[in-house]
């Protein structure tokens, strides 16, 4: 990697942004005092803790096992599929669990659904869509193109068989 | 300058600087489109002597805090897949080539800590979860400014490196991920793909919260526009909010007060009496579901008329809630003299239930739901 160079944009955005950040600090200090601001800044730690040295490993670790295991053919539709069901399942975790919930019980409309049958229909139809798409990619492969199936590469990408 | 190098365990061939560079600009837009409708809720909720939040259009608030709260979950998907195609940096030897170097590192852990703690916390309160000890709003709201601050550094160190990835065309870049020195079946495009079509799948699954038609989709989202006392949901109970004893009272009042010629109270029947006004208003959570429904009731303004109240009257309007930062909200001149701000008294030809307000609530045009006051007892003119 060569080392980086910076340039006047560099200059000008470090004295901005610091203003910013600072104005930030005193407001979260003055709103929740010196203990208050400790507290936030241990959850901002532990943020950065739970993703760089827990969840990021553990994406690289299932990634490498599933490129390992899979065969060639499935393997894009295996690990799109993958990522989007990890990253719905995130975002449900809490009412998955209750979280929430539990605070407010005479409060039915809150998380109203049974969120186990929900996640599973949502992942259902991720998988489907997963599918779909692996087949379109199995019944052009003979014809030396694949096109991915997805709505965000409008017209696709040929790739080659290696 | 030396040069760093990235360990060998990170093999794929997907952590190139034009995906970086991609998701990096997708993530500025949503983060400061997320920013900038945050920052307005925030001052819609404490607004300073500057700021005066008009009553319409109607729905407005109803957009912002929608877009809000979309944004931020969709962009889960996109800061997970950027901070994954930039770990090896994390690892990188030596750690820095600069002082330069240093002082952009550096500003990368607030930007990090800041936007998963930012999505993490808005997350957690659309669910009402709250497992940490501080304030969520006050924590929510400084944070932000501390990870915008943060992202402007970064922009500004990455601008030159940004534009060349994105502006280089297909030559150079793009031969280091072409499928021949590729391991994997799963190239540049098809990652990043995956991460917005996963960013839609997100958005799919929730937005039935405050965009009705959708409602069936919703099936990953805390609430359903259409689940809850008289169909559609609460977020404080009139038993959580201890108001159940007073607001069935037959002692209950409504005071009007302040700054009046004439002080009123008024019974529920008194009030019943009165000319009722009828208008469909949306009620529009902060925490990010949205509902319209046809609600019936008084004019405030016409009770700062019988009042003998002055025509620019503000308005703090007093709930039975004892405790509680939203025990009360305030009506600037825009909003008390809106012919839609209402006192409701019933909603969808039903009597007010006791979980939406009964005996009467604050219901008005482009509000936050946390400042349509429910149990409501008093108006103090101001």
């Amino acid at each position: 990697m060569s080392p980086p160079r910076y340039g006047s944009s560099f200059w000008i955005a470090l004295p901005i942004g610091a203003a910013v950040m600072v104005f930030g600090a005193i407001g979260l200090i003055g709103d929740l005092g010196v203990g208050g601001g400790v507290e936030v800044g241990g959850w901002l730690v532990g943020a950065d803790v739970a993703h760089d040295f827990v969840l990021a490993p553990l994406a690289c670790l299932v990634g490498a096992a599933v490129a390992r295991a899979l065969p060639r053919w499935c393997r894009a539709p295996t690990q799109a599929a993958l990522v989007t069901s990890g990253v719905l399942l995130i975002v449900v975790f809490p009412a998955l669990r209750g979280f929430g919930r539990d605070q407010v019980p005479d409060n039915p409309s809150v998380q109203p659904l049974d969120y186990t049958t929900a996640t599973l229909t949502a992942l259902a139809l991720v998988w489907a869509a997963a599918g779909v798409w692996l087949l379109a990619r199995l019944a052009t492969a003979g014809r030396g193109r694949r096109r991915p199936r997805t709505r965000a590469t409008p017209g696709g990408h040929p790739m080659s068989q290696r | 300058m030396r040069e760093q190098t990235t360990p060998r365990i990170f093999t794929s061939d997907l952590r190139d600087e034009r995906a970086a560079a991609l998701l990096g600009v997708a993530l500025g837009v949503t983060f400061t489109v997320c920013f900038a409708t945050g920052v307005l809720s925030h001052l819609i909720q404490d607004p300073p002597s500057w700021f005066q939040w008009p009553s319409r259009p109607a729905g407005l608030y109803r957009v912002t805090q929608g877009v809000h709260v979309a944004t931020g979950l969709a962009s889960i998907p996109l800061l997970l897949a950027k901070l994954w195609v930039v770990l090896p940096k994390l690892f990188a030897w030596p750690p820095f080539t600069s002082v330069a170097h240093l002082v952009e590192r550096l500003a990368i852990f607030p930007l990090v800590a800041g936007g998963v703690f930012e999505l993490f916390t808005g997350l957690a309160d659309t669910h009402l979860w709250y497992p940490w000890p501080f304030n969520f709003r006050a924590a929510h709201y400084w944070v932000a400014w501390i990870t915008i601050g943060a992202l402007v550094v970064h922009l500004g160190a990455k601008w030159a490196t940004t534009r060349a990835a994105l502006f280089a065309g297909n030559s150079s870049t793009d031969a280091a991920a072409a499928p021949t020195a590729t391991t994997s079946a799963f190239d540049r495009r098809t990652f990043l793909a995956t991460v917005f079509a996963a960013a839609g799948a997100v958005t799919v699954f929730t937005v039935g919260q405050t965009v009705s038609p959708l409602r069936k989709l919703a099936l990953l989202a805390p609430r359903r526009p259409d689940t809850g006392p008289q169909g559609f949901p609460v977020n404080r109970t009139a038993a959580t909010a201890g108001v159940v004893d007073a607001a069935r009272s037959p002692g209950f009042r409504l005071l009007v007060d302040g700054k009046v010629r004439r002080k009123l109270a008024f019974t529920r029947d008194e009030l019943r009496a009165m000319p009722q006004h009828e208008a469909t208003l949306p009620i529009s959570c902060v925490e990010g579901w949205s509902t319209t429904q046809r609600w019936r009731g008084v004019r405030v303004r016409d009770l700062l008329d019988r009042a003998g109240a002055e025509s620019g009257a503000e308005v703090r309007v007093h709930s039975l809630q004892r405790r509680r930062a939203y025990r009360f909200s305030d009506l600037n001149r825009w909003h008390a003299h809106d012919p839609d701000t209402l006192l409701a008294l019933e909603v969808n030809g039903e009597p007010l239930g006791i979980d939406h307000g009964y005996p009467l609530r604050l219901i008005g045009p482009n509000r936050p739901g946390v400042m349509q006051t429910k149990w409501v007892t008093r108006l103090v003119v101001r």
